[in-house]
């Protein structure tokens, strides 16, 4: 496994994608933070449960304001990382050396986490930071210990992406292709955030929309205490996702012919 | 006895109602090249990817340095090297990179990247990613990745698949070098038999999933070297004098063919006695059976390659 790892830092290292990745994810932020000093400069009043990060304290929450591009630049990131190594024929170098395919895809999965949680922390200390020198460092409303509160919050949304990272690595891992992974990922993200608000519709399902995390990730005020008393909620509904997908992709990963 | 590097039992890999593999058996012993003939679709790459643990069998056995099961493959595929089909490399790594990679993979050390870059002549291509590489380039590279985790055995599908006149040669001298400098076991297929006879030292032609027959390099040379092609009406007469001169090794093809296998060289001696004879002589001469014949030959029906087993035996 470490072996593996070890291969999978340098072809990430020498890999454009991570730096594509780690851009955006940088940029993201201090682009929002120069906008809403644009808006204040021109009289507008930022609002918490709008805008979602308005200072310095709120910019813990990045992640989700940005929930959906995180999700999208990670799964065509999973998509290519993976995908590329169906297609240039180089996951054969690894397995038939007699790699176990468990820790082949376990070390697919290490990398994306990692890239995530790179990622996501770039994001949110330049959020933090370039928020803070426009508007200040501020606080979050309702919130005493900040410190507690942050680090909760953070890291409760950091194991809803990674469950996200999960779905992507098994469907890479299933499609064996960089873009029809690109394609399932990016329909499993439109769905997985639009399609459980129907059950919001109905009397007897309505529970079943909580059993997505993209519906806590798009719609959830991580800022609001109500919501904060549901973090044990999502990490239960991430963790469950975490393991039934690996489960699921390295079962079927296990069973697949390698061209 | 060399030691057996690679015994396949009965091996078998169905696709739908298509069966790539049909009960093939194959030993390997340590020291052969052992090149895999067969047409596009034959079964070769499939037969090589079961033996790497790509893709799962249905049916049969395979052990590989005296090992079987799921952990002991693993251990003994350790051991191997692989470069099945397309040459397998990260474009946009250069080759020292690919080679760090497939170090790591192996779990082996980077000190041997530097020999094996001017073994395979490719010291020179510094920062030039592997996307820019001539395909003899990459194939070169491919062979260097493999070795890095100094394999005893080693699998090539097609190695010259696309290289011009002088990347084949240059090809086949690598692998004559790896097999005597290096003791490197190979298994390598190729659909074209002339240019494995170079190289093998045995020979097994797949058809349609089947093995249909084995042979070793001495054998194939027997079968395609040159004998005398007489044609005459009076077979009886011509047998009674082909005996008389103590000309042994030959054989009646149908009623007016005889072949020759010995004494080439006495082609008009042996005319002058069938015309003594009063044998009436259609044609005569030495002919040479090419390679590829005999492989049309073996693969346009398997009854050849059963008069052929039949004789072996």
């Amino acid at each position: 496994m470490l072996n593996l790892l070890t291969a999978e830092r340098i072809k990430l290292f020498r890999s454009k994608k991570l730096y594509i990745v780690l851009g955006i994810l940088s940029l993201v932020p201090i682009y929002q933070a120069a906008e809403s000093k644009m808006a204040v400069n021109h009289g507008a009043k930022l609002v918490q449960k709008l805008e979602t990060v308005i200072n310095g304290a709120s910019g813990i929450l990045m992640m989700e304001k940005n929930g959906f591009t995180i999700l999208l630049v990670m799964s065509a990131f999973i998509s290519f990382f993976i995908g590329e190594e169906f297609q240039n024929g180089t996951i054969r170098n690894a397995l038939s050396l007699g790699r176990s395919r468990i820790h082949y895809y376990l070390s697919k999965f290490v990398i994306a986490a990692l890239l995530a949680f790179v990622g996501v922390i770039v994001m949110t200390s330049l959020g933090m930071i370039s928020f803070s020198t426009v508007l200040g460092f501020g606080e979050v409303a309702e919130i005493s210990n900040y410190f507690l509160y942050a680090s909760q919050t953070f890291s409760t949304l950091y194991l809803l992406i990674l469950a996200n990272v999960s779905v992507y690595v098994m469907i890479s891992f299933l499609t064996k292709s960089s873009g029809i992974s690109l394609v399932w990922s990016f329909l499993y993200t439109i769905g997985t955030g639009f399609v459980p608000g129907v059950f919001q519709q109905t009397t007897h399902f309505k529970h079943i929309t909580f059993w997505f995390t993209e519906s806590f990730l798009f719609y959830f005020d991580f800022a609001n205490p109500a919501v904060i008393a549901k973090y044990p909620q999502m990490i239960l509904v991430s963790l469950i996702t975490i393991v039934v997908s690996s489960i699921l992709g390295i079962t079927i990963f296990k069973r697949t012919d390698i061209k | 006895m060399p030691e057996t590097i690679l015994k396949a039992t009965n091996v078998s890999k169905q696709y739908g109602k298509h069966k790539a593999l049909d009960k093939v058996t194959i030993e390997i012993k340590r020291g052969m090249i052992y090149g895999l003939i067969g047409e596009n679709g034959a079964g070769k790459s499939t037969f090589m990817r079961t033996i790497m643990g790509l893709i799962t069998i249905n049916e049969g056995n395979i052990e590989l340095f005296g090992k079987t099961g799921t952990k002991g493959l693993q251990q003994a595929r350790r051991k191997m090297g692989q470069s099945i089909e397309t040459p397998a490399l990260y474009p946009d790594l250069t080759a020292r990179e690919n080679l760090q990679v497939q170090a790591a993979n192996g779990g082996v050390s980077e000190r041997e990247i530097d020999d094996l870059l001017s073994l395979m002549n490719i010291s020179h291509t510094g920062k030039k990613k592997a996307k820019n590489f001539s395909l003899g380039m990459r194939q070169r590279l491919v062979i260097a990745s493999t070795l890095i985790t100094n394999p005893e055995f080693l699998i090539l599908d097609e190695p010259t698949n696309g290289l011009d006149p002088s990347g084949i040669v240059e090809m086949r001298e690598i692998i004559q070098r790896l097999v005597t400098e290096r003791g490197i076991t190979v298994l390598l297929s190729s659909h074209l038999l002339d240019e494995l006879s170079q190289v093998a030292t045995h020979y097994g032609i797949l058809h349609d999933g089947k093995l249909i027959l084995e042979l070793s390099k001495e054998e194939l040379a027997r079968e395609t070297s040159q004998y005398i092609e007489l044609e005459t009406a009076d077979v009886p007469k011509a047998v009674v004098v082909l005996d008389e001169w103590g000309i042994r090794n030959y054989e009646v093809m149908n009623g007016t063919e005889i072949n020759i296998y010995e004494r080439i060289d006495d082609v008009a001696a042996i005319n002058r006695a069938l015309v003594l004879a009063d044998v009436n002589v259609s044609r005569i001469g030495a002919t040479r059976q090419r390679l590829e014949d005999f492989f049309l030959q073996l693969t346009g029906g398997t009854s050849h390659a059963q008069s052929f087993n039949s004789r072996k035996n």
